[in-house]
């Protein structure tokens, strides 16, 4: 064998393990899921047929569900962002006793469960929960709905997801070099300039990585939306569960499985796509 | 490193600015926390008072549940290990997905998102038959596995781009000297990946150690993991209960924590994610 | 000196896989059953809320073990039907992998058990099997086919304060306008949540229908058309309620609106009210009544798979639910109705259960509900 050959070869006996494991566990069980969905119908014509997606997708409350799931999901991608790309910036440009605080503190909700972070929130968050507590005291009357809702979503999202993001980000930013940095502000960019023309597309791979990861998670999750969201429109996570627990439509369920999936493969895609192409211009 | 924050020149104002930002971080992040460790110790809480009349009973009312600590050990060592076999199978994996070039590449790399992106409910009957066929149900393996699965996702990506990052001149430089593949991994690549790898088995852990779905049928009835246990505690019982007990499950992790940060500190990750 | 180097290496690498086949075998060890000489250990998978679950642990089963040493219980409680489908895809699993399962008790909501029936996967009752079975009303059996025995029952009435609230409505009719005169003071739970959500936006259908058109066994979704009026009281109903039509999760957590005193009224499990009354978790000013015509109610029933490994187990815990020791336990813990017939329950119980122990409403069947469900939340909180 030559030794790209043996490379090649070897290259696929260590993929080999989890490859396996994903597959028994994961893609195995799915591809059974989706020809489930695809099988002929009872008492329907022979042969493959996508009925029961239409099906699906024609119903008003799916359809409003899917929308409500992409958007939230949506916006809290686009929160946590602007909210820990600053943040992981800070922490790499400056020092001192604050950032130090700061490392530490933002890595905290790591360390808790979605659960108990749903439910810290809601305590928090809740109309006559701590927070309207300190403001009714305060002299603020009116107090609005900040959980049982979307909002109540975007915000628990947010605060687990935080650490994710500002770790991945600032792993990227670590990785730029300082003189890169120097010499902009010696040809005299100002901090904007130096942002968008150096910073983003030096960190533009660690960003890749963060939108797809936080944005597959979140179409996906259940246990926050089905704790801090309200009774309609649901998050596809909680709406599956609905139709397969509640409704004993477990078709219908694995259905919406599979076009969460497709959504999230598009994303995922698009990662892939982009990342390719930076590639070959790197090399 | 960069010692004067240079583009905040203008002092003053700005330094304030930064100060009430980072008091609104921080009220964002231990608010939740903070309110629920007062629920822990609130007897009765009524609005609008600010604080509860306290009391220790609802403590006495969790801890005299024998499920509970069976839940904390059951996790802590399901979790544990289903981060280290994870290690162990990704982590060549990873660095044959960094350095090796074969056939379909990157298309086998991005088969490790789909562990995460198919919802997994669609698979509870599949996964179910197969583990009944292998006797995996109720045991301990097979709450470890439904686990690795969860980490799969991170323990392929973060070393991918870890190892990747890893300058190959000092690689080949070793190589070069007559070391043989496996001691250039061990002795050059491995130290200096360290870092990206720890944060991966972190972020693993967590997710191994956050399954709820797969491991209440896997699991049951002899090996309940915490987090099936949290559903019922914090959905159903008065809100000092689900407190207790989400103080109770957050002291080890906050322990943990502690632990991480040296390794969390983004100085570490310098050479993960050089292009 | 390589050597050493390279020995000293593998050593540190044996250590490492030493110590995760250590962790490994402790953990496998920690499985599977801990069972003495000769004691069968019993699954109990027991679905719904966490009285019932305590009625199991602190009551039943410490009871059950110390009548038949013989058998240790292991209990799992599903909160809301949490975890429910999973535990039927076990039995299903199990039962088309030809292989014996571990749950040898199943509490849960008839629509699996109705799945059930015709994959064979659940043991049909009779007095040959349990005994005592002769004191259950026949009615009750044959609702379930048998498949299913009815050690208690509940149901759902109405709960309100009476600090505010001087004159409870009497009928449905007056609840309503009720509701209506007193904004944000009343909800009901979603009703994939929780029965007492159930009751009320059933007892929206009955009005229309009746209660009996859709309890028996036919299913057709065509008649669903009735349900018509019933969608369009509840959505007239949806300003009205607590937060502007918020519905929370779960039967405990419209019994906290109740305690916080931020909802007046309710319709409540009489047990479950009952229960937490008695436990000083509601108001002293709390009362309960069943308005005209009554809400729903049900027995629970438990249901044994065939393919339990602990047969003889488990129909001996069945039968030992219907003895006197047992069902005065639902009584006396949970307020709940008992299973057996009630000409064999001391008077003095009789008349406590006056108020409320009226006749309940049926429930639909368990495809109807399963529809009702998921049309509440597209016709009534879906939004147009």
């Amino acid at each position: 064998m030559t030794p790209s050959r043996r490379a090649g070869a070897l290259g696929l006996a260590l993929v080999l393990p989890p490859l396996l494991l994903l597959v028994f566990l994961i893609v195995l069980p799915a591809l059974t899921a989706v020809f489930d969905t695809l099988a002929p119908l009872e008492g329907g014509p022979p042969g493959l047929t996508l009925a029961r997606y239409a099906q699906v997708l024609g119903a008003r409350i799916i359809r409003a569900d899917i929308t409500f799931t992409i958007l939230v999901t949506l916006a809290s991608v686009a929160v946590v962002f602007c909210v820990s790309y600053p943040l992981a910036l800070y922490l790499r440009f400056v020092q001192g006793r604050l950032p130090a605080v700061l490392a530490v503190l933002f890595t905290i909700p790591l360390f808790i469960p979605v659960v108990i972070a749903s439910f810290a929130m809601i305590t928090f968050l809740v109309n006559h929960g701590m927070l309207s507590t300190i403001l009714y005291r305060l002299g603020v009357q009116r107090f609005p709905p900040l959980v049982y809702n979307a909002t109540g979503i975007v915000i628990t999202q947010v605060w687990a997801n935080l650490p994710f993001a500002i770790l991945i980000l600032g792993a990227g930013l670590q990785a730029i070099d300082d003189a890169l940095i120097d010499s902009a502000r010696d040809v005299g960019a100002g901090p904007v300039r130096t942002f968008l023309a150096i910073i983003l597309p030096l960190n533009a791979i660690p960003t890749m990585i963060t939108l797809t990861l936080l944005f597959i998670t979140i179409l996906g999750s259940f246990t926050i939306p089905y704790l801090v969201g309200g009774n309609a429109p649901q998050m596809l996570g909680v709406t599956m569960t609905n139709y397969l627990t509640q409704y004993f439509r477990r078709t219908d369920a694995v259905t919406m499985a599979v076009i969460a999936f497709m959504i999230a493969a598009a994303v995922g895609a698009v990662y892939v796509a982009s990342v390719s192409r930076r590639e070959r211009v790197a090399l | 490193m960069s010692a004067a924050p240079w583009y905040w020149a203008v002092g003053g104002m700005r330094r304030a600015l930064g100060l009430g930002a980072f008091l609104a971080i921080a009220a964002f992040i231990l608010g939740p926390l903070f309110t629920l460790l007062v629920w822990a110790f609130a007897g009765s809480w009524l609005f609008p008072n600010l604080l509860p009349e306290f009391s220790l009973k609802w403590w006495s009312y969790v801890l005299s549940n024998a499920d509970v600590g069976k839940a904390i050990r059951i996790s802590f060592i399901s979790a544990p290990v289903a981060t280290l076999l994870s290690a162990l199978i990704c982590i060549p994996a990873a660095y044959a997905f960094a350095r090796l070039e074969f056939p379909a590449r990157r298309a086998l790399l991005l088969s490790f998102l789909s562990a995460n992106a198919f919802p997994k409910i669609g698979l509870y009957v599949s996964i179910a038959t197969l583990f009944y066929r292998l006797n995996l149900m109720d045991t301990f393996t097979g709450v470890v596995l439904i686990q690795m699965v969860n980490t799969l996702l991170f323990m392929i990506w973060i070393p991918t781009g870890t190892f990747r990052g890893i300058n190959r001149n000092l690689e080949e430089a070793a190589r070069d000297v007559g070391a043989g593949p496996l001691r250039t991994f061990f002795h050059i690549t491995l130290p200096i990946a360290l870092p990206g790898l720890i944060i991966a088995a972190l972020f693993a852990f967590l997710a191994a150690f956050d399954e709820a779905q797969g491991t209440l049928i896997v699991g049951t009835p002899n090996h309940i993991t915490m987090p099936v246990m949290m559903y019922t505690l914090v959905l159903s019982y008065p809100q000092p209960v689900g407190a207790v007990f989400s103080v109770l499950l957050s002291l080890p992790s906050l322990v943990f924590l502690i632990v991480a940060q040296r390794y969390l500190r983004a100085g570490y990750l310098a050479a993960g994610y050089t292009l | 000196m390589r050597w050493v180097r390279w020995v000293k290496r593998k050593r540190r690498l044996a250590a490492a896989a030493g110590m995760v086949l250590a962790v490994l075998l402790v953990g496998i060890g920690t499985s599977g059953q801990a069972g003495a000489q000769g004691t069968v250990t019993l699954n109990l998978y027991i679905s719904g809320d966490t009285n019932i679950f305590d009625l199991y642990t602190k009551a039943f089963l410490p009871a059950f073990t110390k009548r038949y040493p013989q058998f240790k219980t292991n209990f799992v409680g599903l909160l809301h039907g949490n975890g429910d489908d999973g535990v039927y895809d076990k039995i299903l699993a199990a039962k088309r992998a030809g292989h014996t399962v571990d749950v040898d008790l199943w509490e849960t909501e008839p629509g699996y058990v109705d799945e059930g029936i015709p994959e064979g996967l659940w043991v049909k009752l009779s007095a040959s099997l349990v005994p005592n079975i002769v004191k259950v009303p026949v009615q009750t059996l044959e609702a379930a086919q048998y498949y299913g025995l009815p050690y208690r029952g509940s149901s759902v009435v109405i709960g309100y304060n009476s600090q505010f609230v001087k004159n409870p409505p009497q009928t449905f009719d007056e609840l309503v306008a009720w509701i209506k005169a007193n904004p944000g003071k009343f909800t009901y739970c979603d009703p994939n949540t929780g029965g007492s959500g159930q009751a009320f936006v059933t007892a929206a259908i009955y009005k229309f229908t009746g209660p009996d058109k859709f309890s028996g066994k036919a299913y057709d979704p065509n008649e669903e058309a009735a349900w018509a009026p019933g969608w369009k009281l509840l959505k007239d109903l949806q300003p009205a309620m607590y937060n502007n039509g918020f519905h929370p999760n779960g039967n405990v957590a419209v019994l906290q609106l109740l305690a916080q005193q931020n909802i007046w009224m309710a319709s409540v499990w009489s047990d479950q009210g009952l229960d937490f009354y008695n436990r000083g978790q509601l108001p002293k000013t709390m009362k309960f009544e069943q308005i005209t015509p009554p809400l729903i109610g049900d027995d629970s029933r438990v249901t044994v798979p065939a393919g339990s490994a602990h047969l003889e187990g488990a129909l001996t815990l069945l039968n030992w639910l219907l003895t006197p020791e047992a069902q005065n336990m639902v009584i006396n813990e949970v307020a709940g109705y008992p299973g057996i017939d009630w000409k064999y329950m001391p008077e003095s119980v009789r008349a406590r259960f006056k108020d409320v122990a009226k006749a309940f409403a049926p429930y639909p069947n368990p495809k109807y509900l399963a529809d009702i469900k998921r049309l509440w939340h597209e016709q009534v909180v879906g939004g147009q």
